[in-house]
C-alpha cells in the first residue's frame, strides 16, 4: 500500500504537499509521513540510542507539523522546517525528562551468525562513540552524514554561518574518530566501569 | 598547513562538493596528514551504519492521529447523497453488502475451484463443461471483487481493488470507477485509480476517468489522476482539465499540474 501511494504521488514535491496540509488536506501528510518516517527515526535513534523514544519523537514531529501547519511558509524548504520541529521536539523532551534517567542504548542484538558478529560489534562501538560526543557535535554529524542535509541547510537550522557548520563538522568528526579509536583500543572497559559507577556518558551538554 | 585551516575544504571534500582546483589541495594535504586521512576513513565508516526500519506500530499510530484530525472534515453528506446512485446490480449489491454473505461467496469460490479440479481430473466427459466451469469461476471471482468493494472497512476495500485482474468484465470496471469517485478513503481511491490505469484502452474507463476529474476533492487524487490522463494521451481530457482550472478553490499545486497536463495534451 505504501508503495502504491508512493507510486501514485511521487511527482508531488514536499513543499506542494505541505502547502496542501496547510490548507487542510490531511491525507497529504500521509505522503510526507511515508517519505520521512525512516529518516526521522534514524535521526533520533542515532542521537539518542533509544528505539522506543525515537518512535515516540517521530510521532510527535508529525503531530506538531499538523498542529503548527499554519506557520509553514511555502517559500522555505520543507526539510529544514521539519528538522527544526524535530530538534525542538527533542529539546522539549529532555526538558520534561528527569535528569536521573539513564541511557539504555539497545544495540548489538545478542545472537547472530559468526561473520556478522564482528560487523555488529563495530557498529555498536561506533554508536557508543557517537553517544560519547556532546549533543551539539553528535547532531551536526548526524545531520550532515545521515540525513543528507547540505551544509547550507544545516546553517539555516542552527542559525549560523555555513563556514561555521563546516568547521563544526570537521571538529566533530575528528573527535568521533578519536573516541572510536580509544574505545577500540581497550578503553571501552574503562567506560563500562564508569557506567556501572552511575555516570551517564554522552549527555554532557544537555540540561 | 594545519588541519584547522583546511577544515572547511575538508568538510566540502566529505560531501564531495569541491572544485577541481580545491580538490587538488585537499588531496595534497591528505597525503601528508595521517589524522585527516583517518578522519576521512571514519566518515566512510559511518556510511556502513545500519538503518533502523520503522515498525508497523508507527504507521498505525500515525493513522490514528490523522483519522482523528480528518474526522468531520470529509464531506460525508456529499458522499451519502451519491451513494444511492450505485444500485445498478440491484439484488447483487444488496446481497453483497452483508459481510457474512461475502464470506460465503469466498466459500462458493473455493468450492467451485474444488469441483473444477475434480472435473479436470476426470478422464473423459465433455471439455465444454470444464470451460463453462472456468467461466463461472471467473465471474464468481468478479462478484467477490465487487462485494469486497462494498465493505465497511477501507482495508477490505483495498484488498478488493488488489484482486482486480487483467481480464475483468465491465461490471468490475464500473464498480472500480464508482470507488474512484465516491469512496471516502483517499488510499482506496488512489488504489482504484492505479487499477483502472491498466484498463485505459477501454473506452468506458477512459471516459469514466476523465469525468471523475470533476468530482475529486483531494489534491493527491487530482494530481495522480492528471498524471494518468496525460499518460493516456487522450486529448478529450483537455476540456475537463480546463473546467477544473475554473474552480476558484483549487489547490495551487493541482492548478499547476493541470496547466502542465493541458500543455502536454494540446
Amino acid at each position: 500500500m505504501a508503495d502504491l501511494k508512493r507510486r501514485m504521488t511521487h511527482t508531488i514535491s514536499d513543499e506542494e504537499l505541505m502547502s496542501q496540509v496547510r490548507s487542510g488536506v490531511g491525507e497529504s501528510l500521509g505522503v510526507l509521513f511515508e517519505r520521512y518516517r525512516t529518516p526521522l527515526l534514524n535521526f533520533y535513534y542515532k542521537l539518542t540510542g533509544d528505539r522506543g523514544l525515537s518512535e515516540d519523537l517521530v510521532q510527535e514531529v508529525f503531530f506538531r507539523i499538523l498542529k503548527y501547519r499554519h506557520s509553514y511558509r511555502p517559500e522555505t524548504g520543507f526539510r529544514a522546517w521539519m528538522y527544526q520541529i524535530a530538534r525542538n521536539a527533542r529539546v522539549d523532551h529532555w526538558r520534561r525528562q528527569k535528569p536521573e534517567t539513564s541511557w539504555k542504548p539497545e544495540m548489538s542484538p545478542p545472537v547472530m551468525p559468526e561473520d556478522k558478529a564482528e560487523e555488529a560489534q563495530q557498529h555498536a562501538l561506533l554508536h557508543s562513540a557517537l553517544l560519547e560526543l556532546s549533543e551539539e557535535k553528535r547532531e551536526v554529524l548526524v545531520l550532515s552524514r545521515f540525513q543528507d542535509l547540505k551544509y547550507e541547510e544545516i546553517a539555516v537550522l542552527l542559525g549560523c554561518e555555513v563556514n561555521t557548520v563546516k568547521v563544526k563538522v570537521f571538529r566533530a568528526l575528528r573527535e568521533l574518530r578519536e573516541v572510536f579509536e580509544a574505545l577500540e583500543s581497550g578503553k571501552l572497559v574503562r567506560k563500562q566501569g564508569l557506567r556501572d559507577a552511575g555516570m551517564r556518558p554522552g549527555t554532557g551538554s544537555v540540561q | 598547513m594545519t588541519c584547522e585551516s583546511m577544515a572547511e575544504l575538508l568538510a566540502d571534500h566529505l560531501q564531495g562538493r569541491l572544485q577541481p582546483e580545491q580538490a587538488a589541495r585537499v588531496k595534497e594535504h591528505l597525503q601528508q596528514c595521517m589524522a585527516c586521512q583517518a578522519d576521512a576513513a571514519m566518515w566512510q565508516k559511518l556510511a556502513t551504519f545500519p538503518a533502523q526500519q520503522p515498525s508497523p506500530a508507527m504507521k498505525s499510530r500515525f493513522n490514528a492521529m490523522l483519522d482523528s484530525y480528518q474526522e468531520g472534515r470529509w464531506e460525508k453528506a456529499n458522499l451519502k447523497q451519491e451513494h444511492g446512485k450505485f444500485l445498478d446490480f440491484g439484488a447483487i449489491v444488496q446481497w453483497a453488502r452483508t459481510p457474512a454473505l461475502s464470506v460465503a461467496a469466498s466459500f462458493v469460490l473455493v468450492l467451485c475451484g474444488f469441483l473444477a479440479g475434480r472435473y479436470i481430473d476426470r478422464p473423459q466427459p465433455a471439455n465444454i463443461d470444464v470451460s463453462e466451469m472456468r467461466n463461472e469461476l471467473a465471474s464468481m471471482r468478479q462478484l467477490v471483487v465487487i462485494a469486497m468493494l462494498k465493505q465497511q472497512s477501507p482495508s477490505e476495500r483495498l484488498q478488493g481493488v488488489g484482486m482486480v485482474q487483467q481480464n475483468s468484465d465491465p461490471r468490475v470496471l464500473e464498480a472500480l470507477l464508482h470507488t474512484l469517485r465516491y469512496d471516502n478513503s483517499v488510499d482506496v481511491r488512489l488504489a482504484a485509480l492505479d487499477a483502472l490505469s491498466h484498463f485505459s484502452s477501454h473506452q468506458d474507463v477512459r471516459k469514466g476517468l476523465i469525468d471523475s476529474l470533476g468530482t475529486q476533492q483531494s489534491p493527491l487524487v487530482q494530481i495522480a489522476l492528471i498524471d494518468v490522463l496525460v499518460d493516456m494521451r487522450d486529448h478529450s481530457a483537455v476540456d475537463q482539465l480546463k473546467r477544473l482550472q475554473q474552480d476558484p478553490a483549487l489547490d495551487p499545486s493541482v492548478k499547476k499540474r493541470a496547466d502542465w497536463g493541458i500543455q502536454q495534451l494540446s
